[in-house]
């Protein structure tokens, strides 16, 4: 007979007994790889998330990154313009958005409140970095084309203004020289970034107004947006030795939020992990150790028979590896439904801690995690059952043949 | 003047074989100083009382436990010194077991109980099939092969055994008790099976028995008293 059928007729001896350890291994590998799958797809989001928000790689001058600035845009980018020109001529590149960062105080007349703000070409933006701000009033574009300079307002700052679309504010800074200055500007829009924090202090405004602002003609950096996020590391390293006198920074080395979900999920879902390890192997031992028992005489009788020690533990272990196949095939098939069933239930999770906006529950799936899962699942039945099968193998026969 | 017999040598000889046992605190000694030596093709029974020893004789004669002292010969080879591996191997081709209980696999069919033994030797697969076909004929169970032990009789299943024991043709089956569980007409049948096929494949029987209707089929019979053999 062959030896897998032989496996598989012995999993069927106690049916409702075999049936529940699979249950449990159906079970676990479902709940393994469809809380991976979840950590994937959240891995993924704020992957993508962090690497459009601050662009594939950003091009700024070394000291940028390295000191804090003394007035604003001084160490800004004078010649951003030739190097956007350049850095577009690679195929690669699909936009070079430039942006100034700036802060001071916005006025009503009335009240003044610092602000954080940026300067930006809000459409390119948007077109790169999809729908980042949530308009809630007006329109993310300029009120008056060709009129007075405008801004977006956070919606916390808004509301603490008592602004909205088409109110006049004043903006007033310190220039790169040190001096001040005031810019007269429209609300164009009211907008959320989903985080209540930055709302509070939050104004977008185009690159000319922010260097009108700052009385410069630099930026503080330009974001390079790649055809695809998998292309930063090479990209990068072909651009930043090729231009030394600039500091070439990828999206991963600014990214912190999405480093410490990452490492808070791989413990949480590596704790689950690890727990259900646990639970499917102490279930399969059990099985496994009954049918042991169950079948000492049998053993004996092999034993008898010519059979090695070896021999007969290969046997349980093909038993639990069947078990093991039973639950990963069923688990996998079962996690591959709710992967394709979660966009149709439209489920939703509640705002991660900071933010005001809850995301999509969805679940990746991914080939990698599950042959890994599915073999670690077949490789702990059957270490669960070469445990257990190993002394009841070396039971002298005469005593395994007079077990009752 | 007839030509004289031709001599035939032991297949299993015990010189001196003792076996003790622990038993709490005392030391039961289950065999003292057995010789026994076993010919070729001979159907030899031992008989005697339980707890007489002789189920241990036949577990040191079938390699299944070791002996405190003396030597045991196989077919002429000393196997007390060898380790358990190698007395795994050694019953693996040349030992039969037929036991009281039957002792079958019960997931295993008919066919698949018996072709084991040959599974183990590593034959190939059609020398495998023919030896399989050939034995179930022999015992009358050709066309059970596809059932299942415990669609069986009592004495069904043991033809099977014996035909498990010596489908691969042993130099030595040890049968403990083998008509034990059967009916007068059954054990008969199983004892006349036993010596037809025992001759047919050259085989020689050791037997544990309290049965007359089996040693009364037997060459030799020889008492178990108290560990010691008559």
């Amino acid at each position: 007979m062959n030896a897998l059928l032989m496996a598989w007729k012995n999993v069927r001896r106690n049916r409702r007994r075999s049936l529940v350890t699979i249950l449990i291994a159906t079970v676990g590998c479902t709940a393994v790889l469809v809380a991976s799958g979840f950590a994937l797809y959240t891995y993924e989001m704020l992957r993508e998330g962090a690497a459009r928000e601050v662009g594939h790689i950003t091009l700024a001058s070394k000291s940028y990154f390295e000191r804090d600035e003394e007035t604003p845009l001084q160490y800004g980018l004078p010649d951003y313009r030739e190097l956007t020109a350049k850095l577009t001529q690679d195929k690669r590149v699909r936009r070079v958005l430039p942006r100034v960062a700036l802060s001071g105080l916005v006025s009503n007349g009335d009240k003044s409140v610092i602000f954080l703000g940026t300067g930006a070409d809000i459409e390119a933006e948007a077109a790169e970095r999809g729908p980042f701000l949530q308009l809630k009033e007006g329109s993310l574009t300029r009120a008056t084309p060709g009129g007075p300079a405008s801004i977006l307002l956070g919606t916390d700052l808004a509301r603490s203004l008592g602004a909205h679309p088409g109110a006049g504010l004043t903006l007033l800074a310190t220039t790169t020289a040190g001096g001040i200055n005031a810019v007269d500007v429209v609300v164009a829009g009211i907008v959320s970034t989903g985080w209540a924090e930055l709302d509070k202090r939050l104004i977008y405004t185009d690159v000319e107004t922010a260097q009108h602002l700052l009385v410069s003609d630099r930026v503080s950096s330009l974001a390079v947006y790649l055809d695809s996020t998998d292309l930063a590391p090479t990209v990068l390293a072909e651009l930043a030795p090729a231009d030394p006198a600039h500091a070439y920074k990828p999206w991963w080395e600014q990214a912190a939020y999405y480093h410490s979900v990452r490492g808070l999920y791989n413990r949480i879902f590596g704790l689950l992990g690890l727990i259900i390890a646990v639970l499917v192997f102490f279930s399969v031992s059990n099985t496994l150790a009954m049918a042991v028992v169950e079948r000492t005489r049998e053993i004996g009788t092999l034993r008898a028979l010519g059979a090695l020690p070896g021999e007969i533990v290969a046997q349980f272990v093909r038993e639990g590896a069947l078990i093991g196949i039973v639950g990963a095939v069923a688990g996998t098939l079962i996690a591959g439904l709710v992967v394709l069933a979660l966009p149709y239930v439209g489920l939703q999770m509640p705002p991660p801690p900071g933010r005001s906006e809850g995301y999509p529950l969805l679940v990746n799936a991914s080939l990698p995690l599950y042959l890994f899962t599915s073999i670690a699942m077949v490789a702990l039945c059957a270490a669960a059952a070469w445990i257990v099968s190993r002394k009841a193998a070396q039971k002298p026969i005469v005593e395994a043949l007079g077990h009752v | 003047m007839s030509p004289a017999a031709p001599i035939r040598p032991p297949v299993i000889e015990l010189r001196g074989v003792s076996k003790h046992y622990r038993l709490g605190e005392s030391d039961v000694a289950a065999l003292k100083g057995i010789d026994l030596a076993v010919a070729a093709g001979a159907f030899v029974a031992i008989k005697g009382p339980s707890g007489s020893g002789k189920s241990t004789l036949l577990n040191i004669c079938g390699l299944l436990d070791s002996l405190d002292g003396g030597s045991l010969l196989l077919d002429g080879e000393e196997m007390a010194a060898r380790d358990e591996t190698a007395r795994t191997l050694i019953r693996r081709r040349r030992i039969g077991f037929i036991f009281q209980s039957y002792n079958l696999v019960p997931v295993m069919s008919v066919r698949d109980n018996v072709d084991y033994p040959l599974l183990l030797a590593d034959l190939p697969l059609a020398e495998r099939r023919r030896r399989v076909d050939a034995t179930l004929e022999q015992v009358g169970l050709a066309g059970l092969a596809d059932r299942l032990p415990d669609q069986l009789s009592g004495g069904q299943r043991q033809r099977v055994a014996i035909a498990r024991a010596l489908v691969k043709s042993p130099t030595l089956v040890i049968a403990d008790e083998p008509t034990a569980n059967l009916d007068t007409a059954t054990a008969t049948q199983v004892v006349d099976l036993m010596r037809q096929l025992g001759a047919s494949h050259g085989a020689t029987f050791l037997i544990a028995t309290h049965d007359d209707r089996m040693t009364a089929h037997c060459d030799q019979v020889r008492t178990m008293t108290d560990g010691v053999l008559q």
